[in-house]
């Protein structure tokens, strides 16, 4: 068995096999297919609860995941905000110095919850400008 | 209504079960779009490089270090595992396996293959040892099974141990 604590560079792999065997575009393909199959606790809570069902889903991750980060909601706006300062995967993958990460690991953020958000009418931003030190920032707006 | 939290990682304990049900989806996926061998040689390649030190602990301390591997392991998921050590074997009898328990639980599909994440990673973590592994028993619904490793033949361990 794999550990949970070990899925991140399980994951790292398995983004690296997809891109040996198919491209960066099966990477892509299995992320869209993830975020279909996966994320249906994420899509259930916002088409439930509107924006703060972004809240409810990241309250939840974000601490079993132990990051270091600012979670905002601006609920009459309907702004939510994760001002990420230290991702716990991101942050694993740069400290297993005995591995090579998929070097566009942190692009999955991106797609998986685009792919949720967007079509119940919201727009996701992902800034990874900052993602080799494991920073990053996500911005979700209602249309 | 606003509101805003921050956190510090030293706030909570890393430990995220559900990444079970997204390991259990990319096997699927992997399974479904390119097949069987794909998902052998996915998790053949990530045990061989990721666990590393642990074969390398094989290697210096013996079967002991794979004992002390999985049972924190399966401590700290919550699983329930009886372990027998010799000098030459190790046998390890799995009640209920929390990642599947805890699939289970929150619904999410449990992968054809789950049961690889065990045997082919037990294997490639034995290749380049004195030891092989096997997958002796194991029921899909519960992932309940037994996973033994044991001492190959002075000539099968010679041979892998050139091999790799």
């Amino acid at each position: 068995m794999i550990g949970c604590t070990d899925f991140i560079p399980a994951y790292s792999e398995l983004f690296k096999t997809l891109d040996r065997l198919g491209g960066a575009a099966a990477v892509e393909a299995f992320w869209r297919y993830l975020s279909n199959t996966y994320l249906g606790n994420l899509r259930d809570l916002v088409t439930a609860h509107g924006i703060r069902g972004c809240w409810l889903y990241w309250s939840r991750t974000l601490n079993e995941e132990a990051a270091d980060f600012t979670m905002e909601i601006d609920e009459k706006a309907g702004v939510f905000a994760i001002d990420m300062r230290a991702c716990p995967s991101k942050g694993r993958l740069l400290r297993e110095r005995h591995i090579d990460p998929y070097p566009d690991y942190c692009r999955h953020c991106d797609v998986l919850y685009r792919e949720v958000l967007e079509p119940l009418g919201y727009t996701c931003e992902t800034d990874l400008s900052q993602c080799d030190r494991a920073r990053c920032r996500l911005t979700v707006r209602r249309r | 209504m606003k509101e805003r939290i921050e956190r510090r990682a030293a706030d909570n304990a890393y430990f995220h079960p559900d990444f079970h049900g997204a390991l259990s989806c990319g096997i699927e996926y992997l399974d479904a779009q390119y097949g069987t061998e794909a998902v052998r040689g996915y998790l053949r390649t990530f045990a061989r490089t990721y666990y590393a030190p642990l074969r390398e602990a094989l290697r210096a301390r013996g079967l002991a270090a794979l004992k002390d591997h999985f049972e924190a392991l399966y401590r700290a998921e919550g699983g329930e595992a009886a372990f027998a050590l010799t000098a030459d074997e190790l046998v390890i009898r799995v009640e209920a396996c929390p990642a599947v328990r805890h699939m289970r639980a929150r619904g999410y599909p449990v992968a054809r293959l789950f049961h690889e994440t065990t045997r082919t990673v037990n294997e490639a973590l034995c290749e380049g040892t004195p030891y092989a592994a096997e997958l002796a028993a194991y029921d899909p619904e519960t992932g309940r099974g037994v996973q033994r490793f044991y001492r190959r033949a002075p000539a099968a361990a010679a041979e892998e141990e050139g091999a790799s």
